[in-house]
């Protein structure tokens, strides 16, 4: 990609940014703006009425995304006739690296039809406060780095509220459980 | 999907592998464990200290108490925070106990006994909304057990709970000086016990569920006072003999059979009751008026008190061990302060009240003054004089206002000190054995045929009784006399057979020349019995008759614990001593055969009582006094000593 492309591009990102900060409102409710792997613009209202697994991390991530990934994926899966009821989303932590073809080209691994979002760092900012997510980029030399963040998964239900938090490592089975309780429940 | 998942897995490791370098290794508890745990209930986890307690906020923002919600059972502790990003920190913690969660939905008895608690750090974060949403994702995970998220009000009411668990945190900040909203902490786990008492701490490297549920069913277990599984093959009486127990140990198939002293429980037994009743075959008990609970609590308590010893470190209770018959059975001469060792075997408390006379030597006629006499030695308890002795328990402070209430409002005096102990050392009387049962109780049945021949050549051919005796109402198998038999003049003049068997390990005996065990050997001490009491040459290597009762229990054998067995006894005296100058008249070789000894020996087991166990297990339940804060020591420099 030629640099004046990229600028263009965080340019759009940018005036995108502008025009969606995230918020909750008054009851609670999510919703923020971000890129999608494909380049289109990714709004959370839209998914209202699917149950959102929100996982937050970085395409270079050597144990803690691909592991999380990997339950998300295997549990929306296993969700069958119930899948198009919820959906995953990874958010990136590391925009400079994350653009979204390297998203899409990442989350290919993975399927079950996770969504990867990126945007610019004051977009991710404000998304990652918006759950509390916390992480910080540790430089271990000039192209090597690695970065820390909470590793929880975020769910919000189908109003668009974040309902539950479920700490990482449990298994693909625990969280298709909670999906389909959640999923029945608002039935 | 057998196939996608390892094709996944594949993929994955690729993935590590590009960025192998920046990879954390992945704590145990994600894994398998890599080792095997020992059996449930093989081991014990003694407190660590006491669980503290704390106000802290439940997940519906209500304020709670932590010691409310660890309730009457067992509890996980976790400190966690919800942003942590270290993946070896808080997720292992939540990996760990969704493991254990997933237990509870199997095994009730866990949902039921153990708790799940995760208490954060980070209350400016973690508000009870937050928390709330934890608990929110076990809505559909099934019923059973419990895990609770926990925070507090404020970082002050935090501090206090983070102090008394050692939880040292610090906020890690960014270059430009700003909190980065992580923090530093060291991962710790702590398992409490219903008493809360914390008796596991599990960091990132031992954090495992396998452990902490083998753990768990390890204290539950011992709270039931259960037995180990090994101990159907042991004798069923687990408190009896010595927690490592040696017999055998001269086969080569010896194998240890050590038992866990914390699973050894005891049971507090009306002892009272055994001076006023003594059991049958013994006669009432001398001074049985002048004792009392309190007198023999207090005598009890003293009995098993380090703190008697100079040192802090040697009780009564370290020669005259209750599981091993009241003596030692593992040392022919005893040993004692700093390991200095003492000329003669420690003999059984069992029924001493009936004693006339103390020591091997017979130079005390009364336990109240007896007791004096190991608390001065310098090479047993090592106490360096009575007032030294007196001050230090008075200063003592566990023993506030004990001697005054056992003793009518006197203090801690030598007289009182002696009566305490002398009670308690009364009550461990023993009897009701199956010779009482056969030959007091009118029990035809009671003795074996073998034994009742050993009796018969007791009182009969061998001459025993001539020193046990055995009276018509009662025995005590002793005369209150002491006497030459020749063990006590063989030790002196050095005969002893010009090559030793030493046994080095189960099976391997070698046979060593008596120059090699004298030149690297602790030298026989110098002993000459009564005499050194009297200076009356006559005395020379003269010593007390011991009682019989509970012999079984009671080896080693002789005034210096010089034979292991009663079958050795026997042939002692089957050969008539040692011939010398003061050689007891009523010693002289018996003409005994193979089966006599046998019967002999055979009589001689049939003299354990029937409340044994109780006096043991009693034993057991009794205080250990160690030294504490504020107690008088040579360690912290006290007044005592510049009194």
């Amino acid at each position: 990609m030629r640099p004046l492309t990229s600028s263009l591009i965080a340019c759009v990102l940018l005036s995108i940014a502008a025009m969606f900060s995230p918020a909750a409102t008054a009851d609670g409710e999510i919703d923020f703006s971000l890129t999608d792997q494909h380049g289109k613009d990714f709004h959370l209202r839209d998914l209202r009425g699917k149950v959102v697994l929100v996982f937050f991390g970085y395409t270079r991530c050597p144990d803690v995304c691909p592991i999380e990934l990997q339950h998300m994926a295997t549990a929306l899966r296993n969700l069958a006739d119930e899948a198009r009821h919820a959906r995953g989303l990874f958010i990136t932590l590391d925009p400079e690296n994350d653009r979204p073809e390297i998203l899409a080209q990442y989350l290919n691994y993975f399927g079950a039809g996770l969504v990867g979002l990126t945007g610019d760092r004051q977009q991710l900012d404000a998304v990652a406060r918006l759950f509390r997510v916390s992480y910080k980029k540790n430089l271990l030399s000039q192209n090597r780095y690695t970065l820390d963040h909470s590793a929880n998964l975020y769910v919000v239900d189908r109003d668009g509220r974040l309902d539950a938090i479920v700490p990482f490592g449990f298994p693909a089975a625990h969280i298709e459980t909670l999906l389909r309780g959640m999923i029945a429940a608002d039935e | 999907m057998h196939i996608r998942s390892s094709f996944f897995v594949l993929l994955l490791l690729c993935i590590a592998a590009v960025h192998a370098q920046e990879q954390v290794p992945l704590a145990p508890g994600y894994g398998e464990l890599g080792y095997e745990l020992p059996a449930v209930g093989s081991y014990q986890l003694p407190p660590l200290g006491r669980a503290a307690d704390g106000k802290v906020v439940d997940s519906t923002g209500k304020p709670r108490r932590l010691h409310e919600l660890f309730g009457d059972g067992y509890v996980l502790l976790a400190f966690i925070y919800s942003t942590c990003s270290d993946v070896n920190g808080c997720p292992l913690t939540s990996h760990v106990f969704y493991q254990i969660k997933a237990a509870m939905q199997r095994d009730p008895e866990i949902a039921r006994q153990l708790k799940l608690i995760s208490l954060s750090f980070d209350p400016a974060v973690d508000t009870p909304e937050v928390m709330a949403l934890y608990g929110n994702n076990f809505r559909y995970a099934g019923n059973q057990g419990e895990w609770q998220f926990l925070t507090t009000a404020s970082e002050r009411e935090l501090e206090p709970i983070l102090d008394a668990y050692s939880q040292d945190i610090q906020r890690i900040y960014t270059a430009d000086g700003r909190y980065s909203g992580a923090y530093s902490h060291l991962l710790r786990v702590f398992l409490i016990d219903p008493e809360k008492q914390i008796r596991n701490i599990y960091s990132v490297a031992f954090l495992h569920q396998d452990l902490i549920l083998n753990d768990f069913k390890t204290l539950l277990r011992e709270s039931r006072g259960d037995t180990l599984e090994v101990a159907a093959s042991q004798p069923a009486n687990l408190l009896l003999g010595p927690g490592d127990d040696k017999s055998g140990y001269e086969s080569e198939d010896y194998v240890t059979r050590s038992r866990a002293l914390g699973l050894r429980r005891g049971k507090a037994a009306d002892l009272l009751a055994f001076v006023e009743n003594p059991p049958l075959g013994l006669p009432p008990v001398p001074g049985a008026a002048q004792i009392d609970h309190a007198k023999v609590q207090l005598g009890r308590k003293l009995f098993f008190d380090r703190r008697l010893s100079l040192n802090d470190t040697f009780s009564c209770a370290m020669c005259h061990v209750p599981d091993q018959g009241f003596t030692s059975n593992e040392l022919a001469m005893a040993v004692g302060i700093e390991g200095r060792s003492v000329r003669r075997n420690s003999p059984t408390l069992y029924n001493i009240a009936y004693a006339g006379l103390l020591f091997h030597d017979g130079r005390e006629d009364s336990l109240e003054q007896q007791i004096w006499g190991p608390l001065l030695a310098r090479n047993e308890m090592g106490n360096p004089s009575v007032g030294y002795v007196l001050n230090k328990i008075r200063a003592i402070d566990d023993y506030d206002g004990l001697f005054e209430a056992a003793f009518d409002g006197r203090g801690v005096t030598m007289e009182t000190l002696g009566s305490a102990l002398a009670s308690y050392q009364r009550v461990l009387v023993s009897a009701d054995s199956a010779f009482d049962r056969w030959y007091y109780g009118n029990e035809p049945d009671a003795l074996t045929a073998s034994a009742r021949r050993g009796f018969e050549l007791f009182t009969g051919k061998a001459g025993c009784a001539a020193c046990h005796l055995v009276g018509e109402d009662s025995a005590l198998f002793m005369d209150n006399r002491l006497h030459n038999t020749g063990l006590g003049y063989r030790e002196s003049m050095g005969i002893r057979p010009e090559k030793q068997l030493v046994q080095v390990a189960p099976g391997v005996v070698l046979e060593v020349d008596r120059e090699i065990i004298e030149r690297v050997g602790e030298p026989a001490p110098a002993d000459v019995g009564l005499y050194e009491v009297t200076q009356n040459p006559h005395d020379r290597w003269k010593y007390k008759t011991p009682g019989l009762r509970n012999v079984a229990l009671t080896a080693p054998y002789m005034h210096n614990g010089s034979i292991g067995t009663l079958e050795g006894v026997i042939e002692f005296y089957a050969a008539g001593g040692v011939p010398n100058e003061g050689l007891s008249p009523l010693i002289r070789p018996l003409d005994l055969d193979a089966r006599d000894k046998q019967d002999l020996a055979e009589f001689l087991q049939s003299l354990t009582g029937s409340n044994v166990d109780a006096l043991v297990a009693d034993a057991f339940a009794a205080p250990i006094g160690d030294i504490k804060k504020g107690d008088p020591s040579w360690v912290h420099g006290s007044e005592v000593e510049v009194q």
